[in-house]
């Protein structure tokens, strides 16, 4: 006799709470933004042996916000004008040139890293992370992209 | 009144009698005397789902909503357009509402009817209890969308509030939190809507169904233990899971209205309420204006008084009561009942009537509609930082609609506008209401386009600015007569004038 009841209890729970569930799931693949190509400027203007660092502006939409966020990365003119993200694989603080060195120098754990980003001295456990890059109209251009920290293997953050 | 030696209502036996003596009375009288009886008298079922429902949709908006006037507009598309399942739960929500109202007026209707008041004085009093709060919660929840609809909405409880005699000044300045509908009042009906009522609508239940709970142990504890009680549960939840399917279905196939922002907001705009408020609205329109609020507030709150006031003033109610007294307030009821769904109907009735309202509404439909299917606008955050050029997503389609459809915040600037940068002057005296390039704020209109509407020349917007009431502006845009120079009042048109052409380059040279 009370089997009825309940049923209508349960479904009308169950539509609600599958409803509920759809309705609060992130959404994947929202920060679109971020496979966006970003001008970092005229090849003419990548010049000398030392890393330039840039400073690059990414849009990244997130449910209904699109935020700016800021990115620093390295150019090494001299390496064929390679992108290194400025993150450190490390726990992801920012890694800056040393002169003296010749390295990029981690300041929160002291992990180095040749001037090619190639890794010298832990605790990170990779070099610095390239990021894509291409030429367009005489201007070099980098997909700005995270990776998951701490790893041997680099692996894209999704 | 009449009743007899410790008859008293007020008295603690009186009050506490259906613990006793009504016990068998009410297990007589609330036994259903046929199927048909038994199931008109599920409304109870179906105001509990229905509250359930207010209560669930309404926190799972909340995981999106942020109720800022920056934010409000933007994340209600957000759910509307791109959440999962979004504008169904909406739209639950939002007819959900005023279902939830029929069906409460529906349950007090049936309570009354079977005086169940004298021997339930809890339920009835939180039944009418309930509706008062759910209007409120309508009347609250229209405004939080902050599209054009939710600033009339606002606009509309502004009026009635400010009109009370005597505390109409203080009320309307505790309605709004300040003197201007402004942020803080969408903050406030934010937490009225969300925290205080939803507070009182639980803790009303809550008192209501430990009555019920006691009421149905001592019928066990008395040996009836009644089946009927148990099929009367089965049909209540029946009864509920039917008017889920149906409301359901209906969410599906309607949408909850969701218009342009308010910054593009229409002068011509016709605001009409929900449907819970149309006999209101209808009523408004018979009375002289200085008794509107008096009016709007008194009649509601005599109807309702008189129906708490029930059963203090039929406490022999039941098969006792004979006579002309035993049938007044059913009676009553039914002419209120009557009066408001005639109300209802006339206010529909009217504007299907008249060709130049139903083409207005029509328009603004169409105007949601367009709306509705233009993609959805993201909220630009943190934009100090430098913008990307390639941004400028937004184009304003089709110019046979009037300038309602550039959606969300404006990121597109036309080249040659910003370029040209705005006047000081304008950035001094017009920039904090009207927005920096003339893209309008959350309260006030945009300038852009504004050439577009009729009388708005150069001539015309510098006149504006001499004597806005000239040209049926209305406060809080004032005079700016003696506060610019000649020289910097054609500066500001001119500069608003290129905003117009620039972004709308091919309409604007037939001109």
């Amino acid at each position: 006799m009370l089997l009825l009841p309940f049923g209508v209890l349960a479904g009308i729970a169950g539509t609600m709470v599958t409803a509920a569930f759809r309705f609060l799931r992130p959404l994947s693949g929202s920060t679109t933004a971020a496979a966006r190509w970003v001008d970092i400027g005229p090849l003419s203007k990548l010049k000398g042996d030392k890393p330039l660092l840039k400073r690059l502006i990414t849009e990244q939409q997130t449910g209904w916000a699109t935020s700016r966020e800021e990115h620093f990365v390295y150019v090494l003119p001299g390496k064929d004008n390679t992108v290194l993200s400025c993150v450190c694989p490390h726990e992801g603080c920012n890694v800056s040139w040393s002169e003296g060195q010749d390295g990029f120098i981690c300041p929160c754990h002291d992990s180095f890293f040749a001037a090619d980003g190639s890794r010298v001295k832990g605790p990170a456990r990779r070099g610095l992370d390239p990021l894509p890059t291409r030429e367009q109209n005489g201007v070099l251009q980098v997909q700005y992209v995270s990776f998951v920290n701490n790893t041997e293997q680099r692996e894209v953050l999704e | 009144m009449t009743w007899e030696k410790g008859e008293n209502p007020l008295s603690k036996d009186w009050f506490c009698r259906w613990r006793s003596s009504v016990l068998l009375e009410s297990l007589l009288y609330d036994q259903p005397t046929s199927k048909v009886d038994s199931w008109l008298r599920t409304t109870g079922g179906a105001v509990t789902l229905l509250v359930c429902l207010q209560l669930v949709t309404g926190l799972l908006l909340a995981f999106y909503y942020v109720p800022s006037a920056e934010t409000a507009h933007t994340t209600v598309a957000y759910v509307e357009k791109v959440a999962p399942a979004g504008s169904w739960i909406r739209a639950l929500h939002h007819y959900g509402s005023q279902w939830l109202t029929v069906a409460l007026v529906l349950h007090i209707a049936q309570s009354l009817w079977r005086r169940s008041y004298r021997r339930r004085p809890v339920g009835w009093w939180v039944s009418i209890a309930l509706l008062v709060m759910v209007l409120a919660e309508g009347a609250t929840g229209y405004s939080l969308p902050w599209d054009v609809r939710a600033m009339f909405a606002t606009r509309i409880t502004e009026g009635i509030a400010g009109g009370l005699p005597l505390v109409g000044r203080a009320a309307r300045q505790w309605v709004l939190g300040g003197s201007i509908i402004s942020p803080v009042t969408l903050a406030r009906f934010f937490a009225l809507h969300a925290l205080l009522l939803p507070f009182l609508i639980l803790l009303s239940s809550f008192i209501r169904f430990i009555f019920a709970g006691l009421q149905k142990r001592q019928s066990e504890s008395a040996g009836t233990g009644p089946d009927w009680i148990r099929t009367q549960f089965a049909r209540n939840v029946i009864a509920a899971g039917v008017v889920f399917l149906a409301l359901a279905l209906y969410a599906v196939k309607y949408y909850a209205p969701l218009g342009p922002p308010v910054s593009a907001a229409d002068a011509d705009y016709l605001p009409r309420p929900g449907p819970q408020f149309l006999w209101l609205f209808q009523l408004l329109k018979l009375v002289p204006g200085s008794a509107a609020s008096l009016v709007a507030t008194a009649f509601p709150t005599v109807v309702l008084l008189s129906l708490a006031a029930l059963p203090f003033l039929n406490p022999q109610g039941g098969a006792k009561a004979v006579g002309w007294r035993a049938q007044t307030a059913p009676i009553l009821l039914s002419l209120v009942l009557v009066a408001v769904a005639a109300l209802t109907a006339a206010a529909y009735l009217i504007d299907a009537r008249d060709p130049q309202i139903r083409t207005q509404l029509e328009l603004q439909s169409q105007q949601e509609r367009e709306f509705r299917e233009q993609p959805f606008q993201p909220l630009q955050t943190n934009t100090d930082n430098e913008p990307n050029d390639d941004t400028s997503t937004s184009v304003s389609p089709a110019p046979t609609t009037s300038p309602v459809a550039s959606p969300g915040p404006v990121n597109a600037q036309p080249v040659v506008a910003s370029a040209a940068g705005p006047p000081n002057a304008y950035l001094e005296n017009c920039a904090a209401c009207h927005g920096m390039k003339g893209e309008g704020t959350s309260l006030f209109p945009k300038l852009k386009n504004v050439t577009r509407k009729p009388r708005r020349s150069v001539e015309d917007l510098i006149g504006i600015m001499n004597d806005p009431k000239a040209y049926g502006l209305r406060p809080p845009m004032k005079s700016y007569a003696d506060k610019l120079t000649d020289q910097e009042k054609t500066d500001i048109a001119n500069w608003i004038t290129a905003l117009s052409i620039t972004s709308h380059g091919k309409q604007a040279s037939g001109r």
